[in-house]
């Protein structure tokens, strides 16, 4: 692998290519990349391109997500202040480029789900592109090495499929930012500067999910990152977060994550899972084992493996703050007892759950229907997976949590459907796919029935907790918010700016939701959410205006 | 419920005027459908000169339009007071920028500020020397400008939260309702709303796009027209936008907020879903008005939009609706023209100085309903 070399703020960083700049900044031991309208300092925090917090000026241009921007040899990489100056002597850009596509499949997202209903579709032949996000494909479970290293049998199995799905002959883009979704459909994207357009006849949405956050005093301070970031720096990267590293919250991936670091040489000081042990009930535990005897296998080689390493598991603890300490952080857990416990490290990684990226679906006008159990939308979808939209599918853990097995046999049975819709193909072979989905299905509800991602409510925080990253809203200027102007998520959001800034009230909005359900005693529906609004994701002006030269006339 | 007035419509008309109401120790009760408030979606441009968009597209209202000028002028001056008197809401009066990219628009420029000078307004035509000793942001094919000194902008969001509370404080009764039917009698004004009956001595309509049909039944006519309209908003940059920026041409309003964020509008269209749902972000909007935008001014083209919405606004003849309807009189019309938000404060207090018998701030003959009257 090349080796690199960078300024941040003017210092010199060596990086290896193929690292995310977020990467390679962590290593040097820099975590501080952007300073709030508030004055405060942030750093990564999701590590895929969603919370908007790793922002860096690159090259004088400002707000490109360090986490999704790869190092180059010499870039001028930059603090991100949160009034970055404007260029007097910008252009327009004289010759905007644009890419005009029209596949009979497009699939959204290159994890799991994307990318096994890639290759389904073009073995049916069907013309299929692919648009990912990532720099690195293979999405949350399957992550590559950005060097196409292997680290273990799950990489190992993520490569085959990337590999399958790049020789089936599907087009497939990556480092894309789709930022509007339309009738018609029409989605639009800007990819490495330049536009792409893309009108197919049918749609398979596979974005995914990402962590759910524990959010408490501190849950913005740099060196706090969702497990899922932590992962991506190592998985991807070969960079660890930290030395001494506490992973909390609740779920299999705290686990997972927690003993990957801790054999590439962190120190893990406390791994706190918020429900009771699954000792405590013996009989979820079985079930868990009888619907996914594999899977429940692996978890209990991740617990040994912990176990044999000496790394503190502890279940019925709750982080309740972080606070900064020393150059470091202290993290103050509670107990079921009410009594508390501190750690300190350098890294304080959690996962709570997931929240689903249906941002794509709810615009498209998919119907969603709120899961109590998991605390978030589902989507509603027909025996081919096709959404209440018709020609617009839907995969993975964007519908709803599933695990990445149950998103590969959704893929392929959407592939294979969608494909069909578009003429190639009659849609069938699909009964051991189903058949597969189902066991996947029960194994998932058995399992998280082992942990515990109910949110903390809201108003049982202390005032001055950030609610909403972006704004520096906190938990206390939203309730007195509320009380002034009751109603819905909107007028919230109008009278405190809650979910206003760039990462759309991906963190805020579902917790402010839940508030409001809890005061007003209404179920939670699709409505109950911040209406869903283009642009998807942030997009360049500049951008915008390539599509528009491209698309003139075509409306 | 009784109380002594009533006001139909909590948008900004419908909270300055409760607010004036209830300053007489009124019992005032406001009744809001909570819906599609062009209020909460507005871009905050406090305009005063002729809109080119409006000439563009009503040409008939035009002459209406010319002939209101003053009262933009003198609803302008308003925000300054209510400012004083409320707190702050980012309000910047530093002028309005109409840009021309060629002779023939600066020609339509000169004609223009010719016919607004002589209705009062403080205008002055820029060339391109000038424009980039104020405005060094603005792209190479803009040839020259006519500034409106009395244009500026605000924050919506503020303002609607200050007026909030400000009606709070005063006891003005804030109802959430959709009132479906009006009738008058000889002593009372009584609302039928979906979850209650609101009488009182007199009420005020200022329901924007329902106004019309609220009083449609009482005999009078008003053309009340919703018009859903199109917003961008970009992340902050420096502060370095000083003018409300428009086009001669084209559709387009450019601010920078207080906030540092750049807000792109100008009366683009949006899906119109009907007035009970919120109306639908058109791809050809946001992409037209967007570009247009990064046109004038290349310097923002590598910030990020983060958001884009879309509002319902409301357009009658192009003057404001004041005055007590004809032949039932204890009903008071309180909307406003178009760039509503501009005129509120002037409005809601002509209307307020109807119902309380005082001077009105200026003369309200022209914008009597009773040209609606048939
Ligand atoms: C996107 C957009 C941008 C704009 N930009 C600007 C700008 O920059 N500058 C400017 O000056 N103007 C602007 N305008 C226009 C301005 O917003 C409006 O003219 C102004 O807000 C009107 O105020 P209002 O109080 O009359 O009505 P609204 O704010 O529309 O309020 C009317 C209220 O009445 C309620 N209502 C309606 N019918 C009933 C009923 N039957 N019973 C009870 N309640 C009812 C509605 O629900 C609503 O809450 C813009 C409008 C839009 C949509
Ligand atoms: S860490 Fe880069 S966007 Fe969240």
């Amino acid at each position: 692998m090349t080796e690199i070399t960078f300024t941040f703020n003017g210092a010199g960083v060596a990086a290896s290519g193929g690292q995310s700049l977020a990467a390679a900044l962590i290593a040097a031991g820099r975590r501080e990349f952007r300073v709030t309208a508030g004055g405060k300092r942030r750093g990564v925090f999701c590590g895929i391109g969603v919370c908007q917090d790793c922002l860096v000026t690159v090259d004088g241009t400002p707000n490109r997500r360090a986490c999704m921007t790869g190092a180059v040899d010499g870039m001028a990489v930059e603090t991100q202040s949160a009034f970055p100056a404007l260029r007097s002597d910008a252009e327009v850009p004289d010759t905007p480029r644009a890419r005009v596509l029209t596949p009979d499949v497009l699939v959204i997202g290159g994890g799991a789900g994307g990318l096994s209903a890639t290759i389904a579709a073009r073995r049916a032949g069907a013309e299929v592109v692919t648009l990912d996000e990532r720099t690195v494909p293979g999405g949350q479970y399957y992550k590559q090495s950005a060097d196409g290293g292997l680290l273990d049998a799950q990489q190992a199995e993520g490569a085959t499929l990337v590999e399958d799905a790049r020789s089936s002959g599907a087009e497939i883009i990556n480092s894309v930012e789709i930022w509007g979704a339309f009738d018609g459909p029409l989605i639009l994207a800007e990819s490495e500067n330049a536009a792409l357009i893309v009108r197919p006849r049918t749609v398979i949405v596979a974005t995914g999910a990402y962590d759910r956050p524990i959010i408490v005093p501190g849950w913005t301070l740099p060196g706090v990152m969702t497990t899922g970031a932590a992962q991506t720096l190592w998985r991807s990267y070969r960079t660890l977060p930290g030395r001494r590293i506490v992973v909390c919250g609740s779920g299999p991936l705290n686990l997972q994550v927690a003993l990957e670091l801790a054999v590439g040489g962190a120190e893990i000081a406390l791994v706190a899972e918020a429900a009771p042990s699954a000792f405590r009930h013996p009989l979820r535990g079985a079930r868990c084992s009888i619907h996914g005897p594999t899977l429940a296998w692996k978890g209990l080689a991740m617990l040994c493996g912990l176990r044999w390493r000496r790394v503190p598991v502890r279940n019925g603890l709750r982080l309740a703050a972080v606070e900064q300490y020393e150059g470091g952080l202290s993290a103050t857990f509670r107990r079921t007892d009410g009594g508390t416990c501190t750690v300190r490290a350098d890294a304080v990684c959690m996962n709570a759950g997931f929240e689903p990226q249906n941002e794509i679906l709810r615009l498209l006008g998919a119907r969603m229907t709120y899961d109590p159990a998991v605390g978030h939308l589902r989507c509603e979808r027909s025996q081919t997976l096709e959404t209440s939209v018709s020609g617009i599918f839907a995969v993975g853990d964007c519908v709803g949590l599933g695990g990445a097995p149950a998103a590969c046999a959704e893929g392929r049975i959407a592939g294979l459907s969608a494909a069909a819709l578009s003429g190639h193909g009659d849609g069938r072979g699909l009964a051991s796919d189903r058949r597969a989905l189902r066991r996947h299905r029960r194994f998932q509800n058995a399992l998280w029935q082992l942990h515990d991602v109910s949110p903390t409510p809201l108003d049982s925080l202390p005032e001055d907790t950030v609610l909403c990253r972006c704004e520096e809203v906190t938990v206390g200027e939203t309730l007195a918010g509320y009380a002034v102007n009751p109603g819905h998520l909107g007028t919230l959001k109008r009278a405190t700016r809650i979910g206003m800034g760039p990462c759309q009230g991906r963190y805020c909005g579902p917790a402010a939701a839940r508030l409001i359900a809890e005061k007003t005693g209404e179920a939670l529906t699709d409505r109950s959410f911040f209406a869903p609004r283009v642009p998807v994701k942030p997009v360049t002006i500049n951008a915008v205006f390539s599509a528009e030269e491209a698309l003139r006339g075509d409306e | 419920m009784t109380s002594d007035l009533l006001v139909i419509g909590g948008g900004i008309v419908g909270q300055i005027a409760a607010l004036e109401l209830a300053g007489t120790g009124a019992r005032v009760t406001l009744v809001d459908a909570a819906h599609n408030a062009g209020s909460t979606t507005n871009a905050g441009s406090l305009h005063v000169q002729m809109q080119s968009r409006f000439i563009r597209l009503y040409p008939e209202h035009a002459p209406n339009l010319e002939r209101a000028l003053p009262y933009y002028k003198q609803a302008a001056e308003c925000w300054d007071t209510l400012e004083a008197g409320l707190g702050p809401m980012h309000l910047v009066r530093k002028g309005g920028l109409m840009l021309a990219e060629s002779s023939g628009q600066m020609a339509f420029l000169e004609e223009k500020s010719r016919r607004e000078e002589a209705k009062g307004l403080d205008v002055a035509l820029l060339d391109r020397a000038e424009l980039d000793r104020i405005a060094p942001w603005i792209g190479p094919w803009i040839v020259g400008a006519e500034l409106c000194r009395d244009e500026g902008s605000l924050n919506p969001l503020l303002v609607n939260r200050l007026l909030a509370k400000a009606c709070a404080d005063l006891g003005v009764i804030c109802i959430s309702d959709r009132i479906d039917g009006l009738t008058v009698t000889a002593d009372r004004v009584s609302a039928r709303g979906l979850q209650g009956r609101y009488r009182a001595s007199e009420a005020v309509v200022a329901a924007a796009w329902g106004s019309g049909a609220l009083v449609r039944a009482l005999g009078v006519d008003i053309p009340t027209a919703p018009e859903p309209l199109h917003m961008n908003i970009t992340e902050a940059c420096e502060q370095k936008i000083d003018h409300l920026v428009q086009h001669a041409e084209r559709s387009l309003t450019l601010k920078q907020f207080g906030t540092g964020q750049i807000v792109i509008g100008g009366g683009w269209s949006a899906h119109d879903h009907g007035v009970d749902t919120v109306p639908g972000v058109r791809a050809g909007s946001l992409l037209g008005n967007v570009a247009l935008a990064a046109r004038l001014a290349p310097a923002i083209g590598t910030l990020r939009i983060i958001r884009t919405w879309a509002g319902m606004n409301t357009t009658a003849d192009g003057t404001s609706i004041v005055g007590r309807l004809p032949g039932a009189e204890r009903v008071i019309m309180a909307v406003p023209g178009d760039a509503g938000y501009t005129l509120a404060p002037l409005v809601a207090q002509m209307a307020a100085s109807i119902v309380l018998g005082r001077d009105p701030p200026a003369d309200p003959a022209p914008c009597s309903p009773a040209r609606f009257a048939a």
